[in-house]
């Protein structure tokens, strides 16, 4: 590599590709850094159980793809990436032998809930169209610009007046859970449960206070699932191509070990096989808080109180996910298909969360170190969609449940004792609701537990693979932290682009895309993105 | 009264905001370009259903408005905001006309996504107040008179509106 | 619904369509691109690199090269400077001690180091053998001596009269050591035992002979180990990251050319219009064309019988293709340990260069038995516990959480065919235990204790995962009659084939297996000279 780039980013994950590939559209000698042998991080596609089976690692779903900027300003899209939306995308089998399906498509969608009530059917249609009506607004306001403080914000949804024009939106979202907005607006147990299930997967629980207020966003895209095919790991590929095809690199096996500042500005890294790569202009990390300033960044190189903070006030998911991946000769064959079929053909499937009840007693032992009582893993099989995947007439599967990172006191380590086993209990449960899964059906599996997530991608500290708590106070200018929550750091060209940051983790391209406006301003770059 | 969509009707749009200005509290600084693109929607009969558009653009500065223009191209658009513009409203001709109208509310339009809003929301949003203030003059305080027949369309059929 | 095959958004043409993107892949497509065609690269996994790859097949964090360890081509191969790969980010250390092996009694170990510390070699060789540790030292000397003789011939096309002359080349070089013009009809196992008096050196040397492409019974090519095997000694150099890296510089490379790389896509047939090839049809039924070159760098049987057809085949052809034959001389299995610490050999009391080697023969007590493993495997049965071994974090810890240690070896493994699925799962069970259980025997700490996770790699994974059929690193027996002029067969040997437009860029032609692209590389000039490209010989280097 040189010795001297324009721009150094810090960690190859989509965060970084993506900055990259602007700050190089934008004429800017670019160097993306990466400590992995990959790029990608959780875009990481890899063949865990035997050749031909592509297990996506980390991110599985991609919710944003059609409404994130980049992904259009960076013709990701010509980079061979395709994504599919399933046309059954999420669906609920329940100890009855009932089962309540998500589809592409609102009034399918709505037939199914009203199988549960007819009630919740209607009231899901209007909270769907009225969510579907301020997406975009949204999005614009909270997703794909720097963030506002939700002071800022209260006082303009007041002024415009949303109390009174919306059913569902209201000021006082801020201060509820998402179980209260569950309570408020919908009566069966079941539909209650999907709907929790489903923002649960999204990182959103249902029982902390102030999340309601994200999840009619969150119902908005419910059947906005999209599968990145032949693996997550294209779209990594994808950017990278970008960034490269517009002259700038992506070097793997580069673990930065420090920042270099002079004169109070970052100037450049270190690697940590000795290597100084000098960075003209700016040094953007995407990694988590603690690595970027408490082991790249020396002890005077901020004050003293920005470094305490960062050492105690992170705050991370208080809960993980344990994962089986599994290689198939079978698709599963759901006892509830009698009750409705089409479960057969859903994407991802709960198994077995029958009320919101249920969700709270396990994040409530999770939080406190402990198992769920009995694995309700939820079931992925990316074949039925995308059978590149798999070999010829097989099938990649992928059960994910929500589990501690730290087990019973004792730490991560306790997951080398009991992952194999606890992966059995989340395939008994899968058996339990699709009984053609079995030692038969079932080619290979390995486990891929809390404890194994951060030792393949460092910054998903604790396991926790939203790089930072989805909470009210840990979220839009609070996120990280007040004083970091604009993308800017107090030392000048050192910038903060990663999932730690605004609005979250996930596969949504903000963080880097709204770090490149605060960016783009501090180096007065023609912002050729924004095109109004 | 001027007939909606006339060059009266726009000096009499511009006046209506530009009164509204006194009453803004902390204007804010700068100027912006705003794009209002109206598409055809068989109900309006204000937008030629073969031409399909109608686009305009408006200078506000300082909280006043400079002018206010109709364009025929995207290329008279970039001629008058070289630089590209801040905003850009974009929705059916109908709901243009009902908000010029008093009949449907802006605020709402934009919620129900029936008229999408492009640019940096966040500066709406820390400016609700004035923008309401300006939203105000726009849609009450100009006197309109609509030649080919007045909002609300939807007791009539798209013919029915054509042929007016 | 989008196009599940993914390819939807790709052109429907282009100049140039590239099967397998393998490191023979790359190298042709961004030689091809930079060339002025529009390149298209279609690989059937989903990562580029083909055996250039590196995983954490056991444990989160523990790198494992699946195939491709070993580099000793980095100093010669043009893509290198060509392309600038260092820009792009290949970074590579080459070892101080390369090559060595330790016995299961108190036996001192055989270390032989890089080329500028000869001496260190020698003194180890002289515990067992002073005239051993001589010729070994003039040998080496010679071989070196002999690299830009050896590059030229791996990056141009094979020619016969290059085989004819070779007798003589080996006799101007080797003569004053009684090496005289008909060593070439040796086998290496002749030349080693003519050569070499210790049995402990010899056992190390039949190993390293089988694995650098010299089949130790294989009689002819005793020229082979003289010349390139004992060149590569000392050249090896360990890929930064794991040997994946190379492969993302390449990728990095064929992207900054332009280069469209399609993953995740079965190329099933390759078009042929009337006797040209004209584009590929995948798996899914998507067609794209090539207007002037496809170029195969999947397997021979897999290019002509499956996607060209025998229907566009002459008879000879087919025949020849039919004939072409897999191992037994390179079949392996790749096993991938997890360690709390690198293993510490009792030998190591002797000579401590032995706990820092990067290739490490452990299980073996001397000439016979190295031979009759190597017997056993090429015979199709199941050999005896032994192996190469390396421990790339012993200079790059990045390839494992920090202070702890991935460790991978080589088992020679009969051919995938030759034992049953069944077989092949038990012994991904058991094989590695027996094996620890040896290893432990040499370096007392390598109990289940030291092993966090274990994990075995057999020869018919590698059929599924790389299509390297029966599990051949070398996609093709390395035997004289398919070797340089000969492979895959005389008439296919100058990467064209029968079919007007269809080229071989893979392993199945000259040279053959190794990390050098010098397939691709090769079949790039016959692809310039038929399309009056420029050539891409570079003058100072002369190829």
């Amino acid at each position: 590599m040189r010795d001297a780039y324009d721009a150094v980013i810090i960690g190859a994950g989509h965060n970084g590709l993506t900055l990259g590939a602007y700050l190089a559209r934008s004429g800017l000698e670019v160097v993306v850094l990466e400590r992995r042998h990959e790029e990608g991080g959780g875009l990481a596609t890899e063949e865990l159980t035997l050749p031909g089976f592509l297990h996506n690692v980390h991110a599985n779903y991609h919710t944003f793809v059609d409404m994130a900027p980049p992904v259009k300003d960076l013709e990701v899209r010509t980079h061979g990436v395709t994504y599919i939306r399933p046309e059954v995308q999420m669906a609920s089998v329940f100890d009855d032998e009932t089962a309540l399906v998500v589809y592409n498509d609102l009034d399918k969608t709505c037939e199914s809930i009203s199988r549960f009530s007819a009630e919740d059917a209607d009231t899901f249609r209007r909270l769907y169209l009225e969510a579907h009506g301020y997406v975009d607004l949204l999005l614009g306001t909270l997703m794909y610009q720097p963030p506002m403080s939700v002071k800022e914000l209260t006082k303009a949804l007041a002024s415009f007046g949303i109390e009174d024009r919306s059913e569902f939106l209201g000021v006082k979202l801020r201060r509820e859970t998402i179980n209260w907005f569950l309570d408020k607006h919908f009566t069966n147990p079941k539909v209650k449960a999907h709907l929790a299930f489903h923002a649960a997967i999204c990182g959103y629980v249902n029982d902390l206070p102030g999340l309601a207020i994200g999840f009619p966003l969150l119902i908005g895209k419910i059947d906005n699932w999209h599968l990145c095919v032949g693996g997550s790991h294209r779209l990594a590929h994808g950017l990278w191509r970008d960034l490269a095809r517009h002259g700038g690199v992506m070097i793997s096996d580069a673990e930065v070990s420090s920042i270099a500042i002079d004169s109070g500005r970052a100037v450049g890294v270190t690697l940590s096989d000795g290597t100084q790569i000098s960075a003209r202009k700016l040094v953007a990390s995407t990694v988590d808080v603690e690595q970027t300033f408490l082991e790249m960044l020396g002890e005077t190189d901020i004050d003293a109180d920005l470094r305490g903070k960062v050492k105690n006030d992170i705050r991370h998911q208080k809960w993980s996910l344990f994962s089986v991946h599994l290689a198939l000769a079978e698709l599963p064959a759901y006892k509830a298909a009698s009750f409705e079929p089409d479960v057969d053909r859903a994407w991802v499937v709960n198994l077995g969360y029958g009320s919101p009840e249920e969700l709270n007693v396990d994040f409530e032992a999770i939080r406190r170190g402990r198992l769920p009582g009995l694995a309700k893993p939820n079931a992925a099989v990316n074949s039925l969609y995308d059978p590149t995947d798999a070999p010829p007439g097989k099938y990649t599967g992928l059960l994910r449940q929500f589990a501690p990172y730290s087990l019973n006191g004792r730490g991560p380590a306790a997951w080398d004792e009991i992952g194999r086993w606890y992966a059995s209990q989340c395939i008994q449960a899968w058996s339990n609701f699709a009984p053609n899964i079995n030692e038969k059906s079932i080619l290979d599996w390995v486990p891929y537990s809390p404890a194994d997530i951060p030792s393949k991608i460092r910054n998903m500290v604790d396991g926790d693979w939203m790089m930072g708590e989805v909470s009210l106070d840990n979220m839009l200018d609070r996120r990280p932290l007040p004083e970091l929550g604009q993308y800017r750091t107090p030392i000048k060209g050192l910038y903060l682009a990663g999932s730690t940051q605004h609005p979250h983790g996930f596969i949504t391209f903000a963080p880097a895309y709204n770090a490149l406006q605060v960016i783009a301003e501090d180096l007065n770059l023609d912002k050729w993105w924004n095109v109004i | 009264m001027p007939d909606i969509y006339t060059d009266e009707w726009y000096e009499a749009v511009k006046d209506a905001i530009n009164e509204s200005a006194g009453k803004l509290a902390d204007l804010p600084e700068g100027s912006f370009i705003v794009a209002i693109e109206i598409s055809a929607d068989g109900l309006s009969p204000y937008v030629d259903t073969l031409t399909g558009l109608r686009r305009f653009v408006v200078k506000i500065e300082r909280g006043t408005c400079s002018w206010y223009k109709e364009v025929f191209s995207k290329d008279e658009e970039y001629d008058m905001a070289p630089g590209g513009v801040n905003y850009r409203f974009i929705g059916p001709a109908r709901a243009f006309d009902e908000i010029a109208g008093g009949l449907l509310d802006p605020v709402d339009a934009a919620l129900k996504g029936v008229i999408r809003v492009r640019g940096d929301m966040r500066f709406l949003m820390r400016h609700a107040e004035n923008v309401k203030v300006l939203l105000e003059a726009y849609t009450r305080l100009v006197q309109t008179n609509w030649p080919l027949g007045k909002p609300p369309y939807l007791d009539k059929t798209p013919n029915e509106v054509a042929n007016a | 619904m989008s196009d599940p095959d993914a390819t939807g958004n790709l052109p429907e043409s282009y100049d140039a369509i590239v099967i397998g993107a393998g490191h023979n892949g790359l190298c042709l497509a961004a030689y091809l691109c930079r060339a002025g065609l529009s390149t298209l690269v279609v690989e059937r996994r989903h990562e580029e690199g083909g055996g250039v790859n590196t995983e954490e097949p056991v444990r989160a964090g523990f790198r494992h090269n699946m195939h491709a360890q070993y580099m000793e081509f980095f100093d010669i191969m043009p893509m290198m400077s060509d392309f600038e790969l260092g820009d792009l980010g290949l970074r590579a250390v080459k070892p101080d001690a390369q090559a060595g092996i330790v016995f299961p009694d108190d036996r001192p170990p055989i270390v032989l180091h890089r080329s500028e510390l000869i001496e260190k070699t020698k003194k180890s060789i002289a515990r067992y053998s002073k005239t051993d540790a001589q010729i070994y030292a003039e040998l080496k000397k010679r071989a070196d001596a002999m690299e830009s003789v050896i590059a030229a011939g791996i990056y141009n096309p094979p020619s016969p009269e290059l085989v004819e002359g070779q007798g003589s080349v080996l006799e101007a070089v080797f003569g004053d050591l009684g090496i005289s013009a008909n060593f070439m009809l040796k086998s290496p196992r002749v030349v080693i035992d003519e050569l070499f008096e210790s049995p402990e050196l010899r056992t190390l040397l039949y190993r390293i002979s089988v694995e650098w492409g010299a089949p130790v019974d294989e009689s002819g090519l005793g020229a082979m180990f003289l010349s390139f095997v004992m060149w590569t000694i000392g050249n090896w150099k360990l890929c930064l990251g794991g040997t994946h890296s190379l492969a993302k510089a390449m990728t990095q490379a064929c992207y900054r050319q332009g280069v469209d790389l399609l993953e995740n896509a079965l190329v099933e047939r390759i078009l042929v219009d009337g006797k040209r090839a004209v584009g590929v049809g995948l798996r899914g039924g998507r067609e794209i064309r090539a207007r002037q070159v496809v170029a195969s760098n999947a397997d021979l049987k897999q290019t002509l019988l499956e996607m060209v057809g025998p229907e566009n085949l002459s008879e000879r052809w087919v025949r020849r293709a039919k004939a072409y034959r897999y191992g037994p001389s390179h079949v392996l299995g790749t096993f991938a340990f997890c360690l709390r610490e690198p293993p510490d050999y009792l030998a190591a009391q002797i000579d401590e260069d032995i706990n820092k080697c990067f290739y490490t023969v452990v299980g073996f007590e001397g000439p016979d038995d190295m031979l009759r493993y190597i017997r056993d495997a090429y015979s199709g049965r199941l050999p005896k516990p032994a192996a190469g071994t390396w421990i790339n974090t012993l200079w790059d810890q990045s390839q494992a959480p920090k202070g702890e240690h991935s460790a991978g070896g080589w088992y020679f493994f009969p051919p995938s065919s030759s034992l049953s699925n069944q077989e092949w799962a038990e012994i991904r069970l058991s094989f590695n235990d027996s094996f620890l259980t040896e290893w432990h025997k040499v370096a007392p700490n390598m109990t289940n204790d030291n092993v966090i996770a274990k994990r075995l790699y057999t020869p018919d994974q590698m059929e599924h995962k790389n299509l390297m059929r029966e599990g051949d690193f070398s996609n093709g027996e390395f035997s004289l009659d398919q070797l340089g002029a000969n492979r895959p067969f005389p008439e296919a040997s100058n990467y064209r084939t029968e079919i007007d437009g269809l080229y071989l860029c893979g392993p199945s032609a000259a040279p053959g297996g190794g990390v050098h692209s010098a397939c691709g590389y090769n079949a790039f000039k016959a692809i310039a000279q038929d399309l009056g490209l420029e050539s891409p010989i570079v003058g100072s280097r002369g190829y």
